[in-house]
């Protein structure tokens, strides 16, 4: 760096950008006080550099971001400090684990910081058990339709063999109930139905070998009915099988009419092979209002719906 | 850059950006709307951003929106009542302050910036350059030529003020 009378002004004013080096800056310190006439041109320039000047920004609050309550700092403190019992309860709770595993695993899941959940109730398992348990409702309700068209198709057979058959069984029963010449059974009657090798051979008389096991009677002919009932009763029978009864009323005219008259009004009975290995037993059917039905669906996709909602919020 | 790093440079910062502003356009509520914009941008490109650039950053856009904000204005002159009233800004006490920043403010644009820049924020002549896109060297003579004319005017305020 040489400073003479026509590099100084550069110099100088690099000097009070604070552009020069540590050593230079004593140069030029040094260069005015050897030539004191430079001084005021220094003293001059050094009048052009601004001083410090407070202004502040009234709105600065407005420019910051809303931080959580809870820093990173105190996220990092709770974490420190409960992380061991909370991860120790956690692993606590799979009850079937070994205790030597669960130490493992504490061990690797402290290193790589993870937390266990124990097994429990989560919204995506409430979603299956709800999708599960609509479609088992579902099949439900399509299976009760197919008994219903299988039952109906069924019952023409068995309502001719009953159409056959009846006439000498309700002969004994009005003789039994002459006074009231009237046969009822309670709609909550229920009839076992037995079968033998035998009676479809026969053929004629099934009601009499396949027969009404229990009849619940109404109070003023409960006890005639009961012995006819008895009178039928086959003597050997197995593995009978209780299906659901139609009430039936049964007047005494109703025996004089036709048989497709009086079989409208009969319990139909189906015979059962019951040595067939691939056969089906309904033990029960469940009748479902469509309107309801409709309504469980919609409330659970709507719960459904909101959780995820709130998930995701 | 985490929300508390965001708002510790609004902290470190928003006053040097404001006044940078401020004493270049003498406008307050412009400048305040500025700063506000140049926040803004940091807020939205803070993944972007190197921590150890934010400052410059701040000023480089603060600098091109006041750039815009003055050609506007050139088109649209202010009115008396939006120029900034002498008591808005905090200044030194002293007449010669006064009398300088008087100067300063007829200088041009670039050459009022880079005085503010140097003598405020104490940028070196690079930073300058990178903030308003300028050489080393350009930054060098311009500055050095408004510190001359500074001089010049001082000296020729220089007996008013006495």
């Amino acid at each position: 760096m040489q400073l003479n009378e026509s590099t100084y002004e550069t110099i100088f004013l690099l000097y009070i950008d604070k552009e020069l080096s540590p050593k230079e800056r004593l140069e030029v310190e040094a260069f005015i006080a050897d030539n004191p006439n430079f001084a005021l041109e220094m003293e001059a320039l050094q009048a052009t550099v601004l001083g410090s000047d407070k202004i502040q920004y009234p709105f600065k609050e407005n420019l910051k971001q809303q931080l959580d309550t809870t820093s990173l700092e105190d996220l990092e403190k709770d974490w420190n400090q409960s992380y061991a019992t909370i991860l120790k309860a956690d692993v606590e709770a799979i009850p079937s684990l070994s205790t030597s595993f669960k130490n493992a695993l504490k061990k690797d899941a402290t290193k790589e910081g993870i937390v266990i959940k124990p097994f429990g109730f989560s919204q995506q398992k409430f979603t299956y058990a709800a999708v599960a348990a609509c479609l088992m409702v579902f099949l439900g309700y399509q299976q009760l339709t197919k008994t219903e068209t299988r039952s109906s198709a069924a019952s023409p057979l068995v309502k001719t063999e009953i159409s056959n058959a009846s006439p000498k069984v309700f002969e004994e029963r009005i003789e039994t109930n002459a006074e009231t010449k009237q046969v009822q059974t309670e709609p909550r009657a229920i009839t076992k139905l037995q079968t033998s090798s035998s009676s479809k051979k026969q053929g004629t008389n099934l009601i009499q070998q396949a027969s009404i096991a229990m009849v619940e009677p109404t109070p003023d002919n409960g006890s005639l009915i009961n012995q006819a009932m008895m009178k039928e009763m086959p003597r050997t029978y197995n593995n009978p099988i209780t299906i659901d009864a139609i009430p039936v009323t049964i007047s005494s005219a109703n025996l004089d009419l036709a048989p497709t008259e009086v079989e409208k009004e009969l319990t139909s009975y189906e015979i059962i092979d019951t040595e067939d290995p691939n056969r089906t037993i309904f033990i029960a059917n469940f009748e479902i209002d469509g309107n309801k039905f409709r309504g469980l669906t919609r409330r659970v996709s709507a719960l459904l719906k909101r959780n995820k909602s709130e998930k995701e919020k | 850059m985490t929300d508390k790093a965001y708002n510790d440079c609004v902290d470190n910062f928003a006053d040097g950006v404001y006044r940078f502003i401020v004493k270049n356009i003498r406008h307050t509520e412009d400048a305040q709307d500025i700063v506000q914009s140049a926040f803004e941008k940091l807020w939205v490109n803070r993944e972007q951003v190197l921590p150890e650039k934010v400052k410059s950053y701040l000023f480089t856009v603060a600098y091109h929106q006041m750039i815009d904000h003055i050609r506007k204005s050139n088109k649209m002159p202010l009115s008396e009542d939006t120029k900034i009233p002498q008591q808005q800004i905090v200044q030194e006490d002293e007449e010669l302050k006064q009398v300088l920043m008087r100067a300063i403010n007829e200088l041009n644009p670039i050459q009022k910036s880079l005085v503010l820049l140097k003598d405020y924020e104490g940028y070196s002549y690079q930073e300058i350059g990178e903030i308003m896109h300028l050489s080393e060297s350009q930054v060098k003579v311009y500055l050095h030529r408004a510190r001359l004319i500074l001089k010049t005017k001082l000296s020729a305020y220089a007996p008013i003020a006495s």
